[in-house]
Parts: structure tokens; sequence; C-alpha cells
């Protein structure tokens, strides 16, 4: 039986819909029947004490965790036995709790590789049709430069990915997350490595991108930043949703009370 | 009927032999997570130092406790003078691996360029075969078989209710945490190579006994068949290793019983292979987020 | 010709050979972080499949050397086997051997995978010719040209450098294109770039078999010239010569691995038929292979990535309208 799924604030129909996820490591159920729905342009914050299965959850809508039970569907279609990179091609864009830049590649090539994805990237294209293999790399390459001056990052084009410092890495992983144009984003604790007189600068970047229409899912642990940033908040322990709302409902709630504490 | 049982007899020998080297191995690895490949180098240490032994005439049993000795302080040379330099500039696990490799390159060909490149005879503790039926064991390969069970129960019984076996599960599973607890971390790594090299060193002794000859390639030829072993079985366990020695000696001598010598190793080998086919995720199965403990 | 032309124009020709075998071991562990230890089995391959289809129809059991297939086939038919042969056996073992696991349990595997070839080789007589191999090799363009490649050895010798210059070409170009982008990504983050759209196991498939098909044309390169193909010439320590050759030259730096090739596996290696003997025979090839050791150890001590490192590609600020050319934000992130 899964807890009551929190209601959108708008009107459109949610871009990725989980219902009843369950995933379990031999036996221990990390993610029991957690329910969740994404509108295009809504942020939803997953919060929750250690060990709550916040970032399996994650795990299993981006497919780098095997999900035991459930269904997750973007934009209608389900995707739940899809690998990951499929599901990123459909539109699913996720950051990880430790950054992920490419370390000893340059940010510009970051955003680059990003953007020409499977289809420009492939052997097949790049042998056999050099001339549109081209033209992609030269569209990528403009809108990298786009994406670079939106996040005020153009400095460090040159940069290697490992030269850069942890807001900088953070940036560089969700610009790249833009480069495709993704219809929902997937955030594991990105305040993870920023520091802290920083992040506000980062919720406010955030706040952009939901402008733009995607659907943003973040998990994190500093309670300032989804009190700030998200329009709902779940709470997940051990492993089950026990409660959902707006962040002042959900913080005046008995049993979110109880949970952090115990 | 009478030749499977043949084969079975040599192969439990077989796995004997292996597991000891195993155990050794995994031990290391398991709290490490650095694959040593020079772990067979020393493994030919261990050999020559028995062999010096039986040249000055010293006991045979003896000469295999020098051949353990000699296996311990090469590791924790190389682990604490060598190993360490690297440690400091940050090397990651990979590149690790890739150290050992180099310094088993210098121990085999320095060995090499010693022993002048000669093979050397080791035929002590040989005696006339015990035959039951068709099988036919000598009572040293008897002895190997006691000592590996002896090596397995009292590993496990040290690691299960000492202290320090308990330091060091807990530092092989979450290094930092253990060291907020006050493990003190680098000398449960110091202890774990002494015992993971002296049996190391045993393992060369043994495995020299039972091939009765012993050159510079020794371990670099059972190297592979040890790193099998440990993986099969599950990193960093004991018990696993043993297991996995036991199946690999089986069915190594079983197929060399039935097909010829030339098949038996790759025998050995294929059940890696054939584990990576079917369970591919059991072979490396949360290794990924290991990292480097020395 | 005299024999230090001759001893010249085959060096000159293994330089060749372990060139491509560094290039295919540099995309393949340099730009996509597969560590093929099992580097040498894709070789043989190729060297025997190019053997079998120049030497012509096998005699059968009756004959003194036996082994598959057999024909007779003109240039450039052979090398284009033995490239093929290199990339069939790569993907077949590539498609159980290649996982995704730690670099270092992948280096362990493929070199067991290796072993495991090579035995099998060696055991199989009616396949291979077992343990005695196979001799009479020709070289079907020679032939063609009405020359041998013992008696013209410098011809030969340019015609390898002529395709290890293509070859360098086309995996340069390679790696610079957006599939060479796609390896380095796979390389430095996996998961990242899995979810990222690429797909990892196809990226790995591809750049293994590629590494394979130039193996096998390397192989195909060395027996043509030495005219004979053993099991037992196959080791796995000649792959090990080549990876140090990548790290002192240059990892991921296609000039770098020329420079590596030049002075690990022929300088370094053919010094000591220079000295005078000292010590008792082999002493010297003992001390090589010490040196060799230490050699990598120095080289991942001090000098990771070798002495051409891989080449940072720089981008400039496209020139366009001013726009609203604003100046960017101090203290941004």
């Amino acid at each position: 039986m899964s807890t009551p799924l929190p209601a959108t604030a708008t009107g459109p129909d949610p871009v990725l819909v989980a219902r009843d996820v369950v995933v379990s490591y031999g036996g221990v159920h990390a993610v029991d029947q957690v329910s969740v729905n994404i509108s295009p342009g809504g942020i939803i914050g997953i919060i929750g004490p250690n060990g709550a299965g916040k970032s399996s959850f994650l795990g299993a809508l981006g497919g780098q965790v095997k999900r035991s039970g459930g269904v997750i569907t973007l934009s209608g279609q389900d995707i739940s036995s899809l690998l990951p990179h499929q599901r990123a091609r459909l539109g699913l864009a996720r950051t990880f709790q430790t950054t992920s830049e490419f370390g000893r590649m340059t940010v510009f090539e970051n955003l680059v590789t990003a953007a020409e994805g499977d289809r420009g990237a492939s052997l097949k294209s790049v042998v056999l049709h050099p001339r549109r293999t081209k033209m992609r790399e030269h569209a990528a390459a403009e809108h990298a430069w786009e994406v670079l001056r939106r996040f005020e990052m153009e400095r460090t084009a040159n940069h290697y990915g490992r030269e850069l410092s942890g807001g900088q890495r953070r940036l560089v992983e969700i610009m790249r997350c833009l480069m495709r144009s993704p219809k929902v984003l997937l955030l594991d604790e990105p305040m993870v490595g920023v520091a802290p007189h920083l992040t506000h600068k980062l919720v406010d970047d955030l706040r952009a991108i939901g402008r733009d229409g995607l659907g943003i899912l973040i998990v994190e642990h500093a309670l300032e930043v989804v009190r700030q940033l998200c329009d709902q908040v779940v709470v997940m322990a051990l492993g089950k949703v026990i409660a959902s709302g707006s962040f002042e409902e959900v913080v005046q709630d008995a049993t979110v009370q109880a949970a952090y504490l115990s | 009927m009478g030749q499977l049982l043949a084969s079975s007899a040599d192969g439990i020998v077989v796995a004997a032999i292996l597991a000891v080297a195993a155990m050794g191995f995994t031990l290391q690895f398991g709290l490490t997570n650095v694959i040593n490949l020079s772990f067979g180098a020393v493994m030919t240490i261990g050999g020559f130092t028995a062999y010096l032994a039986n040249v000055a005439h010293l006991n045979a049993w003896l000469g295999m406790l020098l051949g353990g000795v000699a296996g311990a302080v090469a590791t924790v040379a190389l682990g604490r003078g060598v190993l360490r330099l690297y440690a400091r500039r940050r090397t990651q696990l990979f590149e690790m691996m890739m150290v050992t490799l180099g310094m088993g390159l210098v121990i085999d060909y320095g060995l090499q360029a010693i022993s002048q490149n000669a093979i050397y005879g080791y035929t002590v503790l040989r005696g006339a075969p015990l035959r039951m039926g068709p099988i036919a064991v000598t009572p040293i390969e008897v002895g190997i078989i006691v000592m590996a069970l002896v090596i397995l129960v009292a590993a496990e019984a040290a690691l299960k209710f000492t202290k320090l076996g308990k330091a060091l599960r807990a530092t092989a599973v979450e290094p930092s945490l253990a060291r907020s607890c006050g493990i003190q971390t680098g000398r449960v790594v110091l202890i774990t190579w002494t015992v993971s090299g002296f049996l190391c060193g045993i393992a060369g002794v043994v495995y020299i006994i039972s091939t009765q000859s012993v050159d510079y390639s020794t371990g670099e030829l059972f190297l592979p068949l040890v790193i099998a072993a440990a993986i099969l079985g599950g990193v960093g366990s004991i018990r696993g290793a043993v297991v996995a020695s036991l199946v690999m000696g089986l069915v190594t001598e079983i197929v060399a019983g039935y097909g010829g010598a030339a098949y038996s190793t790759v025998a050995g080998f294929a059940i890696l292979v054939v584990v990576l086919l079917v369970r591919p995720g059991s072979v490396s199965g949360g290794a990924e987020d290991r990292q480097l403990v020395l | 010709m005299n024999a230090w032309g001759f001893y010249v124009a085959t060096l000159l020709i293994y330089f060749g050979v372990d060139l491509l075998s560094g290039i295919s071991l540099n995309l393949q562990f340099g730009y996509a972080g597969v560590v093929n230890f099992g580097y040498v089995v894709f070789q043989a391959v190729g060297a025997y499949a190019a053997a079998v289809v120049v030497l012509g129809p096998s005699g059968g059991v009756a004959s003194f050397q036996q082994y598959v297939f057999g024909a007779r086939l003109a240039f450039p038919l052979d090398l284009l086997v033995a490239a093929a042969a290199g990339g069939l056996v790569s993907l077949a073992i590539g498609m159980f051997s290649l996982r995704r696991m730690r670099r270092d349990y992948q280096a362990v595997v493929l070199l067991i995978v290796s072993l495991i070839a090579i035995q099998l080789v060696s055991a199989d007589v009616p396949l291979f010719n077992g343990a005695n191999g196979l001799t009479g090799v020709g070289w079907p363009l020679g032939q063609l040209l009405g020359i041998s490649a013992t008696s013209s050895p410098w011809i030969y010798a340019a015609w390898v450098l002529a395709i290890c210059a293509a070859v360098f070409v086309g995996v340069t170009w390679l790696s610079r294109s957006p599939w060479g982008r796609s390896l380095r990504a796979m390389r430095d983050n996996e998961a990242a770039a899995s979810a990222m759209g690429l797909n990892i196991t196809a990226l790995r498939l591809q750049v293994f078999v590629l590494g394979g098909a130039i193996a096998g044309l390397s192989g195909g390169l060395l027996v043509e010239y030495i005219g004979a193909w053993s099991p037992g010439a196959w080791g796995y320590a000649e792959t090990f010569v080549i990876f140090t050759a990548i790290f002192v030259g240059g990892v991921g730096n296609y000039r770098g691995v020329v420079i590596g090739v030049l002075l690990v596996p022929v300088i370094f290696l053919e010094i000591p038929r220079f000295l005078p003997a000292i010590g008792y025979p082999g002493l010297i090839d003992s001390l090589q292979w010490v040196a060799i050791g230490l050699a990598w150890m120095l080289c991942l001590l001090f000098r990771p990535q070798g002495i051409l490192p891989e080449k940072r590609l720089r981008v400039g600020r496209p020139v366009g309208p001013p726009e609203t050319a604003v100046a960017p934000a101090e203290g941004a992130i």
C-alpha cells in the first residue's frame, strides 16, 4: 500500500511517474513502495534521515539500481526495464552524489560530449557520415558556449574537469545535463562539495532551470536549500514515504520530527 | 571409476597447495584492495629460501618455516617500503596493481639473474606413496592437506574471535570508520602483510615440494591460478578461497586424468570464465567502491 | 646486402609491428580505459590466419603440418583476413569478458583469458599443428612483385612503415572524433557517461574489436616476414613491454607512443647486443627485464602520464556580434 501521492500544484500532466517502486538488497527493502509524480516546472525535494533509501530511489529512477517492483514512466512511456543510457535518450538526466565530471577532459569537451550523445558520436556516423557529424559538432559547440555563458563559466572552458573547485564541478555536471535538453533532472545531493557560501548561487541556478519547464527531483540533506527551492517535499524514512506536502507542512508533521530524532 | 577416485585424490592435493596460497592472497587483497601481482615472486623467494636451507643441511620443516619467514619479510618490505611511496602520491587501485606487476618483474628476473636461470631440484620430504585402491598419496601430500585445513581453521578463528581479527574485518569493510573508532589501521595492515606474506612463503615451499624443483618462474606460473581462486572465492573470504581452490583443484586433476595434462590448466581457468558468463556480477560484485588501504 | 643492413631493416620492421601494437593498446587503454593484457592473443590469431591463407590447403594428418582452412590468397586479402581474424576473436572474447568492472579486475580477467587461449593452442595439434607451429609462410605482395621478404628486407620495412603511417593517421582521426570523445568519457566516469546516453557496452566492444583488428594486422605483417608461426613465440610478457612503451612515451598520445616504442622495445632492448658480454650467457637478458620492471615503477612514480602527455584540446571564444557583452561576474562559483 503506498501513501497518497503528493498533489501537484499546477495543471500539466506529470512527466515522470514512479508508482510503488521497490528496491531490495537481499531481503531488506531499501525502498518500500515509494510513489512520486514530477510535473514539468515542478521541483520536488526528497528528504529524510540517513539510510532512508533516498539515493537508492533515485538510482532506481535513473536505472543505476535494479528495482524489484513498481513502475516508472517517462512522458507516459514505461521505462522500468530500460538501461540508464536508454532512459537518458528519452529525456532523463541525473547528477551523482560525488561529482561525476570527466576529469581528464576539458569543461568544453564535457559539454560537447553530452550534446552529441548517442547519434552524433556513434562509430557508424563518424565514419559513414562525416559531414553530418561535423555539422552536429558545430551545433553542439554553439550550444556549449551558450550554456557556458548562461552559467558564467566561459573562463573554465579549457580547464580539465579535475582542475576545478567543488562548486565548479557540480555546475559542470548540471550544465552537462542541460546540454541534452532533458525533460526531467534528478539531483543527488547537489550541494555536496559546494562551498557553503556559494550554495545560494546554485539554488538560484536551479530555480532558473525549473522555470525553463524541466521537472526536477532533488535529494538533499540541507533543509534550508529544500525550503528555498522545492514546491513539494517528500519525506522518506526506512524506505517508506512518511509524509509529503509543502515544506512547512512537512516540517511540522509529528512523524517526520520523530523520524529525524530517532 | 578408479580413475575418478585417483584424480580426485590428486585434485584434493592440488587444492590444498592452491588453498594455502589463495588464503594468503585473499587476506591481503581483502584488506588493501590491491591485486598484488608480486605475490608469485614472493612465493618463489620462499621456495628458494627452503632450497638454500636444504643445501645448508637444515631440517626440511625448518626450511619451510624459513621460507615462510622470508615471504613475510619480503611482503612487508615491499608493502611498507615500496607501495607506501605510491600511496603518498594518491595512486589509484589500478595503478597500484601495475606497480606490483613491476615489482614482480624485478624480483622474478633478479632471481633469474642470481640463479643463473637454472632449475634446482628439491626432493625433500618425499616418501613412498600410500596406496588405498586406485588412490596414491605420499605422506607429505597428506601433510599438506592437513596444513591447509589447520590454516583455514586458525585463520577463521582468529578473524572471528581475536581483537585483531575483528579490527581487520572492520578495516576491510569501512577503513575511515574503523580509524575513527580508534583502530590503528596502519598496524592492522602491517600484521596482515606479515601473516599473508608468511602464508605466501609457505605456499611457495609447499609448491616446490610437489613439483620437486624450483626456478625463477616457479611462482609466476602459479600466480594466475591463485588469483583466479581468490576472485572466485570472493574478495577477502578465507572460506571462499578454500572452496574455490577445492573446485579448481578437482576440476584440474579430473580433466588431466581423462583428457591429458595439456588441458588441465585450461579447465582450471575456464571455471572463472564460466562464472563470468553465468553470473558476471558475482566476480567483481561490491568491489567497485572499495578504496585503497595501505 | 650486408649483415648490418639486414639487421637495421629487421629492426625497422619490428619497430613497425610494435608501433601498431602500441597504437592499438593506446586506443584501448589510453583513450577507452580498457586494459587489454591479453593483446598478444589477437596478434597471434591474426598471424595464424595470415599464415594459413598464404600456405595453401592443409595436407591433413599425413603432411608435416596440419591446420584448418588453408588457401593461397593474393594480396591484399591475406592482411584483410589477418585483421578480420583479430577483430572476430576480439568480438568473441569481448562479449563475455568485457563487463562493467574495476579496471584491475578487467586486466586480470583478460590476462587469464589469454592464458587459456595460449594453452589451448599449444595443446591442439590438428587445429594448429600443436606446439610445432607452421613454417614456410610467404609474402603475397612480394610474390606479386617477384621478391621475397628475406631477400628485400628494406622494401618490406618500407611496406610495414607505410601501413603504420596509414593506421596512425586513421586511429588519430578516430580518436579526435566524437566517438573518441565518447571513449574518454567512458574512461573517466562510466556511470555518468551511461547516464548521459552513451551505450557503454557497445563502445567498449567497438574499441576492443578495432584494437583487435589492428593487432591481427600486426600479426599478419610479422608472420609474413618471419615466415613461421609457433604458439610458443607468443608470450604475454611482450604485452607488458608495449605497455611500458606507452607509459614511458605518453598515455593517450599517439606521438608519445611512437617515442615510447622507439625507446623501449627497439633501442632499449637492442642495446645489450652491443655491450660486452658480462657474466654468464643470459645475464644481460635477465637484467634487461629487471630494468623494464624498474622503468615501469619509476615511470608510475614520477611521470605516470609519460613523456608526451595527452594533448589538451583548447577552444577559443567564438567571434560573433557583441550582443550583451557582459564581463563574467566575479565570484561566480
